[in-house]
């Protein structure tokens, strides 16, 4: 019904093309890919609920997808090192365009929009150097190419926008070649790194842990209050050392190391899928399908509590809590319980959820 | 043509539902037995301390908690996951010497908390449980102390610790034992469908046997050039094998219990490796450090591997059951 109304008030504002908003889409909270019963692959649009809004067939395995700020368009990533990606209509389910890497480069699996949407911002490998590079692709020139920047770094996995446009990249410090999937190169020189990056490539600061921390490879971020920035890490040396796994930073002051206690952190296993802030961008809260555990912190790396799930993995923002997804086709809302939303018989979640701003 | 129909929808309403066969019957003849096993072990423990605390007679006592921990060490979910009892009741691997330094700290400080069953709790894992208890009875520094030196109390402090968790393991077993009967039910949120209660003792099943080979055995092991016997679980108290055998003969439980159909290929697998470890007559695993010994370690680790090959293929595939669509993902 919104769908329509929304669609006669562009056409009586005199649009020519009547101008689709998410809520055409079915007003989802976040987007998440996942593995069907019959071994194909989608992207959902899901309620708030855990109902499903809309369902787009994905031609292969989801990584994660990114959701433009307004217009109900996502863009689905292949897991790493993908070479493609599908922007899609979340209203039609049309595929828009497919994104191909330039000779040269692969994508790392994540993405972000700045100035104001038309900006898509894509993580990748120019896997000749192994330095990272964020490409940037114009919505309004009909996701043509338009350029590229430095990320400062090496390997290169999640990107995201501060306000004013500045990305900050999570460097994760080893490569990645494509003839070699799933294989990481020189993990023991790796230097992760923490880069912000104004949008003409131009490096703004740069974070880097202890020597003793650099074979963990900082790999996802997740924004908070004024400036804050916590950022997951995946440590490739032995898991049983227990090692810090988040961090939080804000520009200008030292990165501050969550406090887990010990045996969470063991059992974490080394390895972080996923973080994300609550909605109230008070906690942060970080996966790991590894150990199946979600550990959440408030915003000073202080530990709350854990979350005991099988293959949990992907983490959206809720209402004072988080949404959760697992490989075993589970939806669950966690607030100081967790509440089941949805089980879906053969669906397999992907690693993340990403909330739709709105 | 009415009666059959019913004696249809009767029989259907009677049948157990196939994937929870198996789970009930885990409970039952596997996991719950072996909680008890445990806590009386451990409660042995506690009051052979609190009679006599010195190395010499604590000593059988461990043996046996360690042993009887050795049948649910790998139901690393739910109730042995609160508040990090796993580790707290043994913590290992321990690649930082947490153990030794926890131990020291406590011993060089004469810390009073050993005093305070109520405080106990809150030192850390390190300093407690099996392995910190191994320190005291095995390690010659420390185990020669007398009937109420500090070392003594410290002893008697862990074993009514461990008595202690092994009991509340116990009681939280009970009630998990009920979520997993009833799981898919409507307000169980812990197992959200019937499948999930099979598929995290599946997981805990095929976690537990990538630990025996890569961790229990590869720890030791270490690289050809350099292998590492004292890295191998608890082996001052001579255990680095008999755990494996025993870790086996329990996992070997779990799947048989497990599984509703027949597993030959898994059961031959297990027997396989069982028969190797009980003619490996390397109970340190010492062996590693010369090419013959480590030759038979490194035939264990790949039979124990084939167990967990026929675990995927025969409990996984009768299941329907697949582990980690994320967690053997990367990135």
């Amino acid at each position: 019904m919104i769908g329509r109304r929304n669609f006669i008030a562009a056409l009586l504002a005199g649009s020519v093309v009547p101008r689709l908003s998410w809520a055409d889409a079915g007003s989802p909270a976040i987007l998440g890919a996942a593995r069907e019963g019959d071994g194909g692959y989608a992207l959902f649009g899901i309620a708030a609920d855990g109902g499903d809004c809309f369902r787009i067939p994905l031609p292969a395995r989801g990584h994660a997808a990114a959701a433009h700020p307004s217009a109900p368009e996502a863009v689905a990533f292949a897991r790493s090192p993908g070479r493609f990606a599908v922007v899609l209509n979340c209203v039609t389910g049309e595929v828009l365009t497919r994104l191909v890497a330039p000779e040269g480069r692969h994508f790392y699996g994540h993405g972000t929009f700045i100035a104001g949407g038309d900006i898509l911002c894509t993580s990748e490998n120019d896997f000749g150097t192994g330095q990272g590079r964020i490409g940037l692709w114009s919505r309004s020139k009909g996701w043509r190419r338009v350029g590229e920047i430095p990320t400062h770094g090496v390997g290169p996995h999640e990107i995201k926008h501060l306000p004013g446009d500045v990305l900050v990249a999570a460097n994760g410090g080893y490569r990645n070649h494509p003839d070699r999937p799933g294989v990481k190169l020189d993990v023991p020189e790796m230097r992760p790194n923490l880069a912000y990056v104004s949008p003409d490539g131009e490096l703004l600061e740069k974070v880097e842990l202890d020597k003793d921390l650099h074979l963990n490879s900082i790999r996802h971020i997740a924004l908070g209050r004024d400036g804050l920035v916590a950022f997951g890490m995946q440590w490739q040396g032995d898991p049983a050392l227990g090692m810090p796994l988040m961090g939080l930073h804000r520009r200008g002051e030292a990165a501050v190391l969550d406090r887990m206690p010990v045996y969470e952190a063991v059992a974490m296993r080394g390895y972080v899928g996923s973080i994300a802030f609550d909605a109230e961008r008070r906690r942060v809260a970080i996966s790991s399908p590894r150990g199946g555990r979600v550990q959440v912190f408030d915003d000073t790396g202080r530990h709350l509590r854990a979350i005991e799930r099988e293959d949990v993995c992907g983490i959206a923002p809720a209402t004072r809590g988080f949404f959760l997804s697992d490989g075993l086709g589970g939806l669950m809302r966690a607030g100081e319980e967790l509440h089941p939303l949805a089980k879906h018989r053969g669906r397999a979640w992907d690693h993340h959820l990403v909330p739709v701003m709105v | 043509m009415r009666l059959p129909d019913l004696a249809l929808v009767s029989l259907t309403a009677l049948a157990p539902l196939p994937a929870m066969a198996g789970v009930t019957e885990a409970i039952r003849e596997h996991i719950l037995p072996a909680v008890e096993d445990f806590s009386v072990a451990a409660g042995d423990l506690a009051k052979t301390a609190a009679d006599d605390c010195t190395a010499e007679t604590l000593r059988p006592a461990y043996r046996q908690a360690f042993d009887a921990w050795m049948g649910l060490s790998h139901l690393s979910f739910g109730p042995l996951e609160t508040d990090g009892r796993a580790l707290a009741i043994e913590f290992w691997p321990d690649p930082r010497g947490m153990v030794a330094r926890t131990v020291a700290g406590m011993t060089a400080d004469a810390d009073p908390v050993v005093d305070d069953p109520e405080s106990f709790p809150e030192v850390s894992v390190a300093g407690r449980g099996l392995m910190a208890l191994e320190r005291l009875l095995y390690d010659h520094a420390l185990s020669g102390y007398g009937a109420g030196d500090y070392n003594c109390r410290y002893a008697m402090a862990i074993s009514a610790d461990l008595s202690r968790m092994a009991g509340e393991i116990l009681a939280d077993w009970r009630e998990h034992a009920e979520l997993m009967r009833t799981a898919g039910a409507e307000g169980n949120a812990r197992y959200m469908s019937e499948s999930e209660a099979s598929q995290v003792l599946y997981t805990a099943l095929l976690t537990t046997i990538e630990f025996d080979a890569d961790q229990r055995l590869g720890r030791p092991m270490g690289s050809f050039d350099r292998p590492r016997p004292t890295r191998a679980e608890a082996w001052r108290s001579d255990r680095p094998l008999r755990n494996i055998t025993l870790s086996l003969k329990a996992l070997r439980g779990l799947a048989v219990t497990l599984s509703d159909d027949p597993i030959p290929v898994t059961e031959a697998a297990f027997d396989r490796a069982l028969a190797t470890a009980g003619a490996l007559d390397d109970p340190l695993l010492s062996g590693v450090e010369t090419p013959q010994g480590r030759l038979k370690v490194e035939i264990l680790q790949q039979q124990i591997r084939a167990v967990g090959d026929a675990t995927r293929a025969e409990i996984g595939g009768g299941l329907g059951l697949s582990a980690g669509f994320n967690s053997r993902d990367g990135d």
